[in-house]
């Protein structure tokens, strides 16, 4: 993990514009931490379009990582390519793999329904089911074959406790789940993804359809995830990222251009591309 | 106005002109179907309204008794007007040659052989029209109505009372005891005739009778138009056959065409690969919507009845050949009928509200680690549920409303029995039944007795639309309720 660190690339952003595979700078840190997810030479093509360059990410136990870049820079696709959602699309086409705890997500004979089990995901916009709202938390269990009542009332009270919506919908469990507000509906689908005890959380873009005292609340579910969950959230918003995540990657055109723990990111970047970003001069 | 001015184009732009034009067409759409259900209504309630038996005397002395159905103007032929007094024809010239008349409704037609008259306002004899207290009309089994005024009860060949008040009374209950009670009744012409109890439906002395007794008669009508069979070929009595079969006919067709309608809907949009074949798939399904409704009565009859049906009676009802079981028009083989003409419409609609369910509800399920079906079966089809049902609602308003195949396949004048009954195996799917949109074709256009049956097509289109609008009323009840469980949309 030695890369050529500080040394100013002078050309970094055009030479990742003409194609060129650049490689990323990878802060020490996060080689001292565990992965439990790791991207490996990925790439991946939508029809003729190539929208992921080789991209290599390790995502590390237990901590918050966020993607972030300018729009168009396949964060999302990335986010997307972990739990093959990305094969719902006509016309992809991928190279490399990635491997969750050591086992392949794109090698051959892969069970990708098995594989979604072992995460969860929250989406953009809020997704619930037009079910009840314990329905809705305990899907994942219900869809894997679990129909003991007990079970499912303990795995459903938990995750609402975790996503911090269960003093509020505790005695309407039996409700529509559409009949909850959009932060609300948001949470419950962040209970979603936590309640078959996901290896990795991924989140995209949560709380970009949220209001501010929503998206705070979300944000702080987040942090108090921090330790318990691996998460790996896509977001455009710089502060967000800033708030809730220990490590962070920034993403252009397809690539990774720098990835490290936040703190450092954001005040002491080694690049003055990441800089330039980070302090909204360009993106 | 500061507004630099373009008269030519100022009224369209500022819009006015595309509002009352869509409005007037929403006006004028509106309209022709308060038109329709008013004018059907109108009509279909007055049919069983008693009214007044009025007697009148023309000229050449035939005295006519019976409820005025109809009046209007007319110009009369030359010939007719040659032979009359000149005084007369003065008088038709001093208006416009127009002349009044009325169609009688005489009845007892056993006796003068027609069941209407026409009597022209220059033949009646000055002061001859007048409404007779007590004459009768009488509604019986057979040969139409009768009007007469009744002036005996007899038992057998006994008169036991000849009282006019006690006639009277007895008619409004039948005696008990009496062994073959009968009624001496008098027509206008003066001839008795014995009328036997037991052939008299209904009767009453309808000018004398009170509002009360009036709207009695009206509900006694109703109830037997309702729940009675048909008599007198079609034109009287009940349709309750009719309204039996049209609606299990329905229910069947719905029961069939729902499931294979859905399933087809999810293979196109869920599963198969969207190219130039589902395309393809698509608009010959589209198509299929515009044949006309005969064209699947045919096939209806050629396939079903024919094919499937003869090679049926070949395998298992061998032994009533050479009469077919199954090999002729049936339930079963106009429900199928009708449910491969509804076909496209619960596709069509099944598809758009598959289609209309969001992608990110399919991904969140995906997510969890589902698979497509049970991505289907637990959130797009419970999502699409609404719109899947007014698929069937329309399907159902479809099959309803058609006729012509089902004369083909399996729709009678007149069925024996009803297709469900209480006898093993309840269901009959072989027999054929009784239909209310055949039933008005029947007595508009094939009935012996066409003037009297002209009022009950009304009243059965009336009872047709109102069979239809609950059957609808139902399906959307139950839509609303589905639909509380879970999807949120209502539309």
């Amino acid at each position: 993990m030695t890369q050529p660190v500080t040394t100013p690339h002078p050309d970094r952003l055009a030479a990742i514009a003409a194609g060129t595979i650049v490689p990323a700078v990878i802060h020490p840190e996060v080689g001292a931490e565990d992965p439990v997810l790791e991207v490996a030479d990925f790439s991946l093509w939508y029809g003729a379009k190539r929208v992921l360059h080789d991209v290599s990410l390790a995502v590390p136990r237990g901590r918050v990582t966020a993607l972030i870049g300018p729009s168009g820079c396949g964060k999302s696709t990335l986010l997307r390519g972990v739990n093959r959602m990305n094969d719902l699309i006509d016309g992809v086409r991928t190279t490399g793999d990635m491997r969750l705890a050591g086992d392949s997500i794109y090698g051959r004979g892969v069970d990708v329904i098995e594989l979604r089990r072992r995460m969860g995901m929250v989406f953009q916009k809020s997704n619930p089911f037009p079910m009840s709202i314990r329905d809705n938390v305990t899907y994942a269990l219900q869809i894997n074959g679990e129909r003991n009542r007990g079970v499912l009332d303990a795995v459903c009270r938990r995750a609402l406790e975790g996503a911090a919506l269960w003093d509020e919908v505790a005695d309407r469990l039996g409700d529509s789940a559409l009949g909850l507000s959009g932060g609300q509906q948001q949470r419950l689908c962040i209970a979603r993804a936590i309640a078959a005890e996901p290896e990795v959380l991924l989140m995209d873009e949560p709380c970009s359809a949220l209001d501010p005292i929503a998206t705070s609340r979300v944000e702080e579910l987040i942090l108090a995830m921090r330790g318990e969950y691996t998460v790996l959230i896509v977001t455009h918003n710089m502060q967000q990222a800033s708030r809730v995540s220990d490590f962070t990657a920034f993403m252009y055109l397809g690539q990774v251009v720098e990835y490290g723990p936040t703190a450092r990111l954001f005040t002491n970047p080694r690049l003055r591309e990441t800089e330039d970003y980070i302090t909204g001069r360009f993106g | 106005m500061s507004r630099p001015s373009r008269p030519a184009n100022a009224l369209l732009a500022r819009n006015e002109p595309m509002v009352w034009l869509t409005g007037a067409g929403l006006v004028v759409g509106l309209l022709m179907v308060v038109a329709l259900v008013g004018f059907v209504f109108w009509q279909g309630f007055a049919t069983f309204w008693p009214g007044p038996v009025v007697s009148v005397r023309t000229t050449d002395g035939v005295v006519s008794m019976g409820e005025v159905t109809r009046s209007e103007r007319f110009r009369p032929e030359p010939s007719v007007t040659a032979a009359l007094a000149p005084e007369v024809v003065a008088a038709m010239q001093a208006g416009d040659g127009m002349v009044g008349r009325r169609l009688v409704r005489i009845g007892n037609f056993e006796l003068t052989g027609e069941h209407f008259r026409w009597v022209e306002d220059f033949r009646l004899e000055p002061g001859s029209e007048s409404l007779p207290e007590w004459a009768y009309v009488f509604e019986r089994t057979a040969w139409g109505r009768f009007y007469g005024v009744p002036e005996a009860y007899l038992d057998g060949e006994s008169v036991l009372s000849e009282d006019p008040a006690a006639v009277r009374a007895m008619l409004a209950r039948a005696p008990a005891g009496a062994a073959a009670p009968a009624v001496r009744v008098r027509t206008a012409d003066g001839v008795l005739k014995d009328l036997p109890t037991a052939t008299i439906v209904r009767c009453y002395p309808a000018n004398h009778l009170s509002t009360t007794g009036r709207i009695g008669v009206y509900a006694s009508r109703w109830r037997e138009f309702l729940s009675a069979e048909p008599r007198e070929a079609n034109s009287e009595g009940g349709v309750f056959p009719a309204i039996f079969g049209t609606v299990v006919m329905t229910l069947a067709m719905t029961i069939l065409v729902v499931p294979f309608g859905v399933m087809a809907a999810l293979y196109l949009r869920e599963y198969a690969k969207q190219g130039w074949l589902t395309s393809i798939v698509r608009i010959s399904i589209n198509n299929l919507a515009g044949v006309p409704s005969i064209v699947f009565g045919v096939f209806g009859l050629g396939f079903f009845s024919y094919v499937v049906g003869g090679r049926i009676d070949a395998l298992f009802f061998a032994d009533a050949l050479p009469n077919p079981t199954f090999g002729t028009g049936g339930l079963l083989w106009a429900s199928l009928t009708l449910a491969l003409l509804t076909l496209p419409v619960v596709i069509v609609a099944t598809e758009e509200a598959l289609a209309a369910v969001p992608t990110s509800m399919r991904e969140g399920s995906f997510a969890c680690g589902a698979t497509q079906w049970q991505t289907i079966r637990r959130v797009v089809l419970p999502r699409a549920l609404p719109g899947i049902m007014t698929g069937a609602i329309l399907a159902m308003a479809r099959g309803a409303g058609e006729v012509a195949p089902l004369m083909l396949v399996g729709a009678v004048k007149l069925a024996p029995e009803l297709p469900v009954d209480l006898n093993f195996p309840f269901v009959h799917a072989q027999r054929s039944f009784m239909h209310l949109g055949f039933h008005i074709y029947d007595l508009g256009f094939q009935s012996q007795n066409s003037e009297a049956a002209k009022p009950m097509v009304f009243t059965t289109t009336m009872l047709l639309m109102s069979i239809v609008l609950l059957l609808n009323a139902t399906a959307i009840w139950l839509r609303t309720r589905m639909g509380r469980s879970g999807s949120g949309s209502k539309f």
